[in-house]
């Protein structure tokens, strides 16, 4: 569910499953649409309305993990099996490159009208998987607009002061970092933030002790949190009270996961808080 | 066991108590010089002292010091509840993790922090350790009693470690967060990484507890070596020993794995080395099981930090691959004792 640790430094593919033959040419507007993945549901509840999703997942009702929790409230839900999803007759399914394998192998087998969506590193990568998957619903306008809306906050930043800029780390649960190359790292840098993730004494890969992070030197410490999500060991590195007391030293910025999880409009606001702290004064 | 009596001449028990205290105390300065990135330990130490909010000050006094400190604790409260549990059950074998009292406190643990109850209260999570590790023990006692063949210690000891481990798996599938199961895996086999200074005041007073209540019963145990009606005439209430050794065990265990998970084997090895020394006396076997085994611990936790893997190696790994194979030479020596 955090498919851009992967760090996979791919470009946007939008995939279709299945044989190539299978890929039946989709109606110009599928009627009922099933999605498998939370990223998917965030990007088809803004692009359709709720009486063509035939499914979203369960996630996208949750508030602590969505964004369109209240969209999500008016379709019915699925937990990602194919048990669930054939019923529902779908036209198009829309499923995530590393969720649900098994589900979508069954439904690709049973060649299936399926749609994967791979994990965009950049933000031209997400406003291509928007505009692919507008088309793909057959709503390209509407795609359109949210793509224009996205560039235009991320235009609207508040433009770096002149001089070296601050320096940050993302921390994230368990310990890990965001590293060059990805969606995060751009937010950083359009943020006017500095990733210095990869110049932390032990790099960039795999989880980090604590230490490594704290004795790094960055600006600007960015805690990738979910607030209110159930308790997990993961995220309880994230209460350390070394890092409760590195706050009194250190500008700290706690950005809830769901804004910068999945491609999509939301990422403008993530990028927008990044730099209010950049404003910040420590 | 005439070089037992050799060496138990040869080197006083006091003497032996300052020297396993004063390498305990030795590594645990080691484990805070450790670490992975290379920092200015003196001066970080003086910025501490004087109170300067530098970030070698927090990482020494929250992330160093802690872990070191916690090492310490956990090793000391594994190798004595070792020790009290051998010599309560006169068993070689007895050993909170053979036996399950840790897995039963890990279910403990596992329950209240995916329940949500640990963020509620903090407290609740060594509790709910305890309350799994008093748990073990009292069903122990009843399936395997004082004198209990090593098989019968042994049945018991896997019927509790399934029982714990299924239920375990059972409420890992009713926990909220869908990654449950796959972090819990790797928290079972134990570690010390990154432990603050919060889980640090947590344990110490139940381990302290704990601990207190096992040296109380060096006398009754020594007692016992002659048998239950010797040491019952001799004036030792065996019931109140029963009673003071479930309860220290449950206390210093439970609250030990609340924070590492489940480190293996040192409440077995630490014991067994230490008792050629102790003479063939359980009550002082104690003391040094409790300080052999926080010298293990201390030791295992600084090889894995010097050993080039990243992530580390886990702790419970390491004290396994040596326990290990130390259990099954010591099962080829019952077996040739017993033939």
């Amino acid at each position: 569910m955090r498919p851009t640790r992967l760090g996979l430094a791919a470009a946007l593919l939008l995939i279709a499953g299945g044989p190539a033959a299978a890929w039946e040419a989709p109606r110009a507007k599928p009627q009922r649409i099933v999605s498998l993945n939370l990223c998917a549901d965030e990007l088809l509840l803004r692009l359709v309305g709720p009486e063509r999703l035939a499914a979203v997942t369960w996630l996208a009702r949750d508030p602590r993990a969505s964004t369109v929790a209240a969209l999500a409230a008016r379709v019915p839900v699925n937990h990602g099996t194919a048990e669930e999803i054939l019923p529902l007759n779908p036209d198009l399914i829309v499923a995530g490159r590393y969720t649900t394998r098994v589900a979508v192998g069954l439904l690709t087998r049973l060649e299936a009208p399926l749609l994967e969506l791979d994990v965009p590193q950049s933000v031209a990568g997400v406003a291509e998987q928007i505009r692919g998957l507008a088309r793909a619903v057959g709503e390209p306008d509407r795609g359109e607009a949210l793509v224009a809306d996205l560039l235009s906050r991320l235009d609207a930043l508040p433009p770096a002061a002149p001089g070296p800029r601050p320096t940050a780390v993302v921390l994230r649960p368990n310990g890990f970092v965001a590293g060059s190359g990805s969606l995060v790292d751009e937010l950083l840098t359009r943020a006017g933030l500095e990733n210095m993730a990869d110049r932390l004494p032990l790099g960039s890969q795999g989880a980090l002790p604590l230490e490594a992070i704290i004795l790094g030197g960055a600006d600007v410490l960015i805690v990738d949190a979910a607030p209110d999500a159930p308790p997990s060991l993961a995220g309880a590195l994230l209460l350390h009270p070394a890092l409760r007391a590195m706050k009194r030293q250190v500008r700290t910025l706690s950005l809830p996961s769901r804004l910068w999880t999945c491609p999509g409009p939301q990422i403008a606001e993530a990028a927008e808080r990044l730099a209010a702290a950049r404003e910040a004064r420590p | 066991m005439t070089a037992a009596a050799t060496w138990e001449s040869r080197i006083p028990y006091p003497a032996l108590v300052a020297g396993l205290t004063g390498l305990a105390l030795a590594l645990c300065a080691v484990s805070a010089a450790v670490g992975y990135v290379p920092f200015d330990l003196g001066a970080a130490l003086s910025d501490w002292l004087a109170g300067r909010p530098t970030l070698g000050a927090l990482v020494l006094a929250e992330l160093r010091l802690p872990r070191a400190l916690l090492g310490l604790l956990v090793g000391f409260s594994l190798g004595l509840t070792g020790a009290a549990m051998q010599g309560w059950l006169r068993n070689p074998l007895a050993e909170p993790g053979l036996v399950g009292v840790s897995s039963a406190a890990a279910l403990g643990a596992v329950i209240v922090f995916y329940s949500g109850l640990s963020a509620a209260l903090s407290l609740a999570l060594p509790l709910g350790g305890m309350a799994g590790a008093v748990t073990a023990a009292v069903l122990l006692n009843l399936m395997a009693a004082r004198g209990a063949g090593t098989t019968a210690l042994v049945i018991g000891g896997i019927a509790i470690n399934s029982l714990a481990g299924s239920l375990t798996a059972l409420a890992l599938n009713l926990a909220p967060n869908p990654y449950a199961a796959l972090e819990i895996v790797f928290w079972l086999m134990g570690s010390l990484a990154d432990r603050g200074t919060d889980q640090l005041w947590l344990v110490l007073p139940p381990m302290l507890a704990g601990w207190a209540l096992c040296l109380s019963g060096a006398r009754a145990l020594d007692a016992l070596t002659l048998g239950e009606d010797a040491a019952h005439s001799l004036g030792f209430d065996l019931t109140g020993l029963r009673v003071r050794l479930i309860a220290g065990a449950a206390l210093a265990v439970g609250s030990a794995v609340s924070v590492t998970g489940a480190v293996g084997f040192v409440g077995l090895v630490a014991p067994h080395l230490m008792r050629p020394l102790a003479g063939a006396r359980p009550g002082r076997l104690l003391l040094l099981a409790g300080l052999a085994g926080a010298c293990l611990t201390l030791a295992a936790d600084i090889a894995v930090r010097l050993m080039p893997t990243r992530p580390e190696l886990k702790l419970g790994v390491v004290t396994a691959l040596i326990g290990a194979p130390f259990l099954i030479v010591l099962i080829a020596r019952l077996r040739r004792e017993e033939a």
